[in-house]
This record gives C-alpha cells, structure tokens and sequence, in this order.
C-alpha cells in the first residue's frame, strides 16, 4: 500500500490555514500538519491592540479554534520552531531536537519585526508587537507603563501610539518618515500626520532620528542627532514587517526579501511552495518579484499554494495597489522592491 | 622520532567485521598511519578548512587559559600573520564550525579568537622562530604579498637568504594596498611585516620585474625565484560606457584611496559586485560623502562571498543591497557618468551543473542614476613580468600538476597568481607550501612531515552550560565616529572577559571521546545523557578501500550489538557521557596534527 502523503505547513496565519482548508477539501486520506512557532491558535493580528486595551477578550481575537483542526483531520502543532529545512531529504529539523518529513511542503511563515540597521545593536532593548505572546505581554505592561516612547515606521505603531494616549500615557513617538513602511511618505505628508498625532496630546518627533539609547536604572535614555534626550519607562518598535526567512537561508532554497517562488508559488523545490508575506513572487507581466502584504493576499495566496501542490497550474496574480488612510491622508502602497531592508 | 601505528592498528590486520577492544593512549603518541592523518580531517572540521591547515582548537583553548601569547603563536606556525587575519580573514573554519550545525546554534567567532590572541598578548611578548642553519642559498620572491611573505619567511626559516622585489612603494600586497583601513589598520599590516623581515629578508620596494629587472637576470642571480604576483588586474564588465570618467574598478578605487588619493564621487554611487572589495568600495564611498551608495548583485544577497558581519555593518552605514540586477549599459554626459541601466535577472538552475545562475529577463530594464559607477567583479593575474616564455592557464600562471614549477627553469610561482582570486588565508598555505617544495630541492629531503600527536586527557576542559552561551559580540565604533575618519577602525576587538566568554563556546573538536570496550557494560547511560545521537549502538565499522575507516554501522538488536561507540563526528565534547559512566570505561584523547621535525 502505498505510503500517506504528508503535507506540512509551517505557519499558522491565514495564508497557511487557507492552504490547510484547501488541500483537506481535496486530499482526504493525506497527512496534514501545520506547525507554528507561537503557542496560541490563529488569531486576528490586527486585533491585538483592542485586545491589549481590554476591548476585546482572547476568543473574540481567535479566527479558529483548535476543535475546529481536529475536525478536519488537520493535525496543529503550536510552539514547535522549525530551526533548519533539508530539502533534498524532505526533512524538517525542529528546535526541540525532532526531525519531521515531509513529501510536500507550504512556507507560510509569514514576517517578522524589522528593525532599522542603525538601530540594530539596540535590538534587545527594544518590546515589538508582532504576535500573540508580545501583546500578552504589553498588555500585562501597560498597567505600570507612564511615559513609554515608541519608535514608528508603520501603521500599526501608529494605532498603538494612539492606543496608548486614550489610556492616558504620556508617550511620544519618534515618527522615521523617510524609513516608513510598506510606503515612503514625503514630508508634507509626515507633517500632516503629526500635527493629527499632536492633537490627541501625542508628542511626535519627526526628522530627528535616534542616535543613542542607553539604560538609567529601567529607563530608556534616547538621544537624538540634535541632541535632545528624551526619557520613557518602556521603549517599542514599530518600524514594519520583513519576511520571516532567516532559518532558510543556507537550505538551498532561493531566497532575497524574501521566498523567490514563481507564478505558481513554487520555489526552486518542485514540492516546495511559499505563501502570504514570505513569497517574493515571480510576475509575469511585471518581470520583476513582488511580495504582497495583508490579509487578503495570504489567503488568495494560501489558496493557489495548496491547488498548485495538488497538482494544478493556477498564476497568482497581484492585488491592485492598495490605498491606505493614515490619520486622513491617504497612501498607495508600493511595490516589495520599492520597500527598504 | 617515537613513531607507532595505533588505535585500531590490530583491526587492520584481521578486520572481521567484528570490532574488537581499541588500544586506549596511556602517554604522549605519534602517528603518520592515513586512518589517522583521516580522522584529523574529518572531526576537527574548522581545522579542515582552514587552507593553512591552522590548529583552531589548540589555540582557542590557549585563550581559556589566558595564554594569549601562545595562542597568537600556535597560529603563527602556519599563518605568520594572526593580527591580520583575525580582523579581514573570510572565515572557512567558521563556516565549517560544528556549534552552527542546524541544531546546535551558531558558529564559534573564530577570527576574533584569533585576533584576541594577537591584540591581547604581553606587550612583551617573545617570538618564537625554529630556525635552521644558514644554507648559502639564495631565493628571489616577486611579490611582496601574503603568499610572497609567507614564503620568505618560510625560506629564511630554513636557512635561505631570501629578496623580495616589490613594484609598490611599501610592502603588503592586497593587506596594504586592496583592504581599507577601517578594516584593517596599517600599524598591524608593518607590525607582521617587520615580524618576517626582521629574519633578515631584503625587501627591495618599487622595483618591477620585467620592467626595471628583467627575470631572466633574477634566475641568473638566486637558486630560486618565485613568482607570487597575486591578481592586480580588475575584470571589466565588457558594456558600454565603461570608459567614461566615474567609472572605476573596485580595486584600483580602494587601492587609490589606500595611496592616499580622495577622488570626487559625487552623491550617487552604485557599486557591482558582491565580494569583499564591492562591500569596502561602498563603504568608502559613504565615507567619502556620497549621499546614497547601493550595491547590486546579479543573483541575492545569499550568494554573496561575504561573511554576514561585513554585511550588517554595511546596511549598518546605510548600504542599500539590490540583488537580481544586471547593468547593461552606462550612460554618460559630457564624458562622465549620469546613468546606470540595469535589466532585471531571475536566478535557474543551470544544466552544465553550475548551480543556481543569473538569467536576465527581456525588456526588464530600468536607469539608475549615478555620479560614480565601481565595477568590482573581482580581479585576475597579470604574468606580464615573465614575457611570452612562461606557460599560462587563461590568465593564470601554469604550473606543474602537484608542484610549484612553471615551464621556466627556476622559475615557481604560487598564491593567486596561479590559483586566481581566492583569500588572503590560502595565498599564506601556498607560500609556505612552495617554500617547502624548494627547500627540499635546496636540502635534498623534507625536515618536516605532518603527524598526528596523542595526548591522553583526564579532563573534558569543557561544562555543558558552556554549549548555551550566545555568540559573543564585536563591539563597533559609532556612526559618527566611524565617519569622522574613513580610518578608524571599526570592529573593536575583544577585552579578556568576552575572549574568554566566546572561547568557552568551542567544543574542543581535537579531543576524542573513545569507549574502552573491553570494560563497557553495555549500561547505556552515556546514551540516555548524550545531548544527541552521538553514541551509536554498532555491530561494524565500514572499512574504506583506502584502509581508513569509514561509518559505523548501527543496530538496535541487542544480539547483535558489538561495541558502544562514539560518533567523533556527532559529539560535541559535553562531557556528559565522561561524567556519568560507571566503569570509567569513556576515554579522552587530545588529537593534534603537528608538523614534526625529521632531524635525527
């Protein structure tokens, strides 16, 4: 008899769910096992800041419950880190010293805090908020936090920011406009959202960047290039997301900012594909890659990963640009290779 | 010498399939048995690596034990210059590092080990040269870089009188002419310089062979000459408009600063290349003033031949790194630069077996501005000096298969010149080598073999809680110091405390871990504390066709078990396994390949 496939997909965000969805409707009898690095089941990431200000409770933040994998047969494995990928012996190689096969794979590992190389050395000062564990515990934080200072380059630095003013914390904010992500913003457009920050009593530095942070006792002492010093009890990183590939670099598979996959989403492995915020994405039309960022993307692209490894040919294709609202002034996203490192 | 063939030297005699008792080292041993040079090359795999074949473990340790002076020279027996080359080597050792095996974290820092002992030995510090009898022979060497200093120093070690003739105006080759100083200061470069010379080894400076001598004079003059003229010419990339002015090649751009020039380079500047002299171009161009520098690569940054710290201190400076470009042409106004165009490439597997390869892709292209465009695709040799008479392999210098000679009487050439572009380390290993080969001509026999030294051990030297430490850091200069002056040097150096943190971290991979099995009790306990499957239940050692040995071979029926064994090349000397065997039956042996002295 021949022997189950196992499909495994490592990520546990919409991108590798949607994959998971997809190739249970159509492969009954195959293994399916999704691994994830963090220890709470699929939840809304951009929830998280309703859910550290008590707006929202634990299960309004998850997509899915864990009953909901056992009922499709779909095997979830949360708190496992895969640490290196061996793709010529189809092996996995997890942190706690197991070595997983797989006969076909799906790398929806999706993207990790970027932190700006200038401000690299100080990375271990630095709280970021990128899942489930971190939001758990700002929001544990936040009770003893007065004057926190957080340095933002995204949008979700932005949210926090003002989530922190209706809390009633003193905070400022260092705004990178020259360094903002996934779009650049000019200055006109960097002044107009700091005078809307500093109407909600937000002060916002601007075009002042960080030159040096030190401890004094628990706080976080900044100087800036113009030497002024600002002083918080907490220090967070805002600064965007870069593609979480750094365990699969040295694996032979093709990476830049992230996955190189083709039209297909299939890496330069034939059982190899990668989906949401990981794929930089061969485009046909563009000839050049691409990643898209968001929601949507991840689970059109979870969709077309999971038919292609059953054996279709379905061609991405881009979402149109995207138009964002920033504090009333409105953004197109660029395209990946317009993006920073 | 005391030479004896050992550990499983009865097995190679009636080798049954059935492993018998091993010969546990009770005193110091030597051996030249193949299985054993074998399992050097095989368990102690940063040593391995290294081209000059350097004894990582054994001064790595030395730095545990605060002996600073000694590792600095444990290291100077094959790389004669240690200060140097733990600040700019390419690290092939770490690479290869048992610690970044997947499981195991990351590699051990080995280069700013090896720069710890050179910065942190005595002021005082006595050099220690065996040097032979003056021989009355006489040894040309054109070229004053690592290979031709290594080989001099080699040469005049063994008695020779040795001459170097360099066309530039100061010694060192690409160390004081093809790295910048940020990397690498100068004061170390003459200190390892004046180290060699002082053996007595003339350096004539701005002298060119083929131009203000000719060769034909040289292998009149000396017993020997050596050609060890490295690779001094830069690659064009053969597109239109690399004559305009703004266009340089990455050597001669970091070679004119190194001079003492400071060319205008304008704001943009886009740099070609993804080695070392494409990183220290941009590097300099940021220091130089330029607003915006880029380096774009034709494949990712994953196939860049830089080491990862090069890497994040140039995205540090503010470096953009493009990958999966091409340039096709420069544009120019007024004969200098005013554009680049690039078209866009995807990488493919080639089908010759190249491996991953650049494809351009069709009507991809896009401009890039520019005020300065370098071109550093790397460099090659330039055998110019020896005239038409000498036998070339492309650009290279041909030699005979497993020697040193060119198809010129007396002539040997060695480094890149032959090997074209590689690392300072293997330019150092070609020049001792080609000393040796001479010197065996000059004495008609060789005064030094490789042999493997045993030394049993009653100590792990090691703590399991060492395996956790995280690398150590190198700390830096700030931003702003660093481009107050485009000589400061960057990379700090470790302080005692941090050496001897991240010394810790090295496995000692030159001990071996044996169990006696004629006092084993099959208990298993060694296997039950092994952090990994490093201890195998075996029924047989696969024989190679060579004699060496080869895999064990496992087996998890216990009627079929002959030995519990110790898989060298798993272990990661935690010493857990020494630690709790009941019968004391686990065994510690320190494993050095030496080069051994062959005077009676």
């Amino acid at each position: 008899m021949p022997k189950k496939d196992h499909y495994v997909i490592i990520g546990n965000g919409p991108a590798g769910n949607k994959a998971a969805d997809v190739l249970r409707e159509n492969d009954r009898n195959a293994r399916i096992t999704i691994l994830s690095d963090e220890h709470f089941s699929f939840y809304y990431r951009h929830k998280l800041c309703d859910f550290m200000s008590g707006v929202i409770d634990e299960d309004t933040l998850k997509v899915k419950f864990y009953k909901e994998y056992k009922e499709k047969n779909i095997r979830l494995r949360l708190g496992q880190r895969v640490e290196k990928i061996d793709p010529d012996s189809k092996t996995l190689f997890l942190k706690h010293m197991e070595k997983l096969r797989y006969t076909k794979l799906i790398l929806a590992v999706g993207s990790a805090p970027r932190v700006l190389p200038s401000l690299l050395r100080y990375k271990d000062y630095f709280t970021f908020m990128s899942n489930y564990n971190d939001a758990a515990n700002v929001k544990s934080m936040l009770e003893n936090i007065k004057n926190p200072i957080v340095i933002g380059g995204d949008l979700i630095g932005i949210n926090f920011i003002k989530m922190l003013s209706r809390l009633k914390k003193k905070a400022t904010f260092f705004m990178y406009y020259k360094s903002f992500w996934p779009f650049d913003l000019d200055i006109k457009k960097a002044d107009a959202i700091r005078l809307s920050l500093e109407k909600n009593n937000i002060k916002t530095i601007s075009g002042d960047p960080v030159k040096t942070i030190s401890r004094r006792d628990a706080d976080y002492i900044i100087e800036t290039e113009s030497g002024r010093e600002i002083e918080g009890d907490a220090l967070f990183s805002f600064m965007g997301r870069i593609p979480n590939i750094q365990f699969i670099k040295g694996s032979g598979i093709d990476t830049e900012r992230g996955i190189l996959v083709n039209e297909y989403l299939q890496a330069n492995y034939k059982d190899i594909y990668a989906c949401g915020d990981c794929a930089q994405i061969y485009n046909l039309e563009l000839k050049d890659y691409w990643i898209s960022i968001g929601w949507e993307n991840s689970i059109l692209q979870g969709e077309v990963a999971a038919y292609n490894l059953l054996g279709e040919h379905r061609i991405i294709k881009p979402m149109s640009k995207k138009i964002f609202n920033v504090e009333g002034i409105k953004v197109k996203t660029s395209w990946w290779n317009q993006l920073k490192t | 010498m005391k030479e004896e063939k050992l550990y499983f030297e009865k097995e190679t005699e009636d080798f049954s399939g059935n492993i018998r008792a091993g010969k546990i080292i009770k005193e110091v041993r030597f051996s030249d048995n193949p299985r054993d040079i074998k399992y050097v090359s095989e368990n102690i795999p940063c040593q391995k690596a290294c081209p000059a074949n350097t004894n990582i473990p054994g001064y790595i340790r030395c730095i545990s034990e605060n002996r600073f002076g000694r590792s600095f020279e444990l290291n100077r027996m094959y790389n004669i210059f240690p200060g140097v080359l733990g600040r700019i080597c390419s690290r092939p050792c770490e690479e290869k590092c048992r610690h970044g095996e997947g499981d195991l974290g990351k590699p051990v820092n080995i280069c700013w080990l090896k720069r710890a002992g050179a910065d942190l030995k005595s002021p005082w510090h006595r050099n220690k040269e065996n040097l032979y009898a003056s021989t009355g022979k006489t040894v040309a060497v054109i070229g004053a870089g690592p290979a031709g200093l290594s080989a001099a120093h080699e040469l005049a070690t063994h008695g020779h009188k040795v001459t170097i003739y360099e066309a530039m105006e100061n010694p060192g080759g690409m160390l004081m002419y093809g790295i910048p100083e940020f990397r690498l200061p100068r004061t170390i470069v003459e200190q390892e310089i004046d180290n060699i010379v002082r053996l007595g080894i003339d350096i004539k400076q701005g002298v060119e062979i083929g131009i203000d001598i000719k060769l034909k004079e040289l292998l009149k003059q000396y017993n020997a000459v050596i050609a060890t003229t490295g690779c001094p010419s830069a690659f064009n990339m053969n597109i239109p408009g690399e004559e305009l002015d703004g266009v340089f090649s990455g050597f001669d751009f970091v070679k004119n600063i190194n001079s003492g020039s400071s060319p205008n380079i304008g704001n943009k500047v886009v740099v070609i290349g993804g080695g070392y002299t494409a990183i220290d171009c941009a590097r300099l161009a940021i220091r130089l003033g330029a607003q915006t520098v880029s380096v774009n690569l034709r494949k990712t940054e994953e196939f860049m031949r830089i080491d990862e710290h090069e890497m994040a201190q140039a995205k540090n400076e503010k470096i953009r790194i493009y990958s999966l470009v091409q340039p096709v042409r420069i544009e120019g106004k007024s004969g200098s630069v005013k554009e680049i165009v690039f078209e866009r490439t995807r990488l493919e597997t080639d089908k010759s077996g190249k491996g991953r390869i650049s494809v351009p892709i069709e009507n991809s292209g896009f401009a890039v501005d520019a005020d300065t465009v370098i071109i550093a695709i790397g460099q090659h040799p330039d055998a110019g000096f020896a005239g038409s008479g000498i036998k070339l392999d492309g650009q290279r210098i041909n030699t005979k298969q497993g020697t040193y000679k060119t198809n010129i009487k007396g002539l040997y050439a060695a480094g890149d010149c032959v090997t074209g572009a590689t690392n300072v380390i293997s330019a150092i290993a070609r020049g001792r080598e080609v000393a040796q080969e001479i010197d065996e001509l000059f004495v008609k026999g060789k005064r030094k073999k490789k042999v493997v030294r045993f030394e049993p051990s009653d100590t792990t030297d090691r703590k399991r809680s060492y395996d956790f430490i995280p690398q150590v850091k190198m700390p830096t200069l700030s931003l702003r110091d660093r481009m107050q002056n485009e000589s400061n040097e960057v990379e700090l150096g470790y302080d005692k405390e941090a050496a001897h943190k991240e010394a810790k971290r090295c496995y000692l991979c030159y001990y071996k871990y044996e169990i006696d099995t004629s006092s084993c009790i099959y208990c298993s306990a060694c296997i039950d504390v092994a952090p990994r499957d490093c201890i195998k239940m075996i029924n047989e050692v696969e024989l190679n066709k060579d004699g060496t040995l080869g895999d064990y071979i496992e087996t998890s029926d216990w009627q079929k078990i002959a030995a519990i064994a110790i898989d060298n090349k798993r272990c990661i000397r935690c010493g857990k396994c020494y630690e709790v065997c009941p019968m004391d039956c686990i065994h510690i042996t320190k494993v050095e390949l030496i080069e051994q002295n062959l005077e009676a």
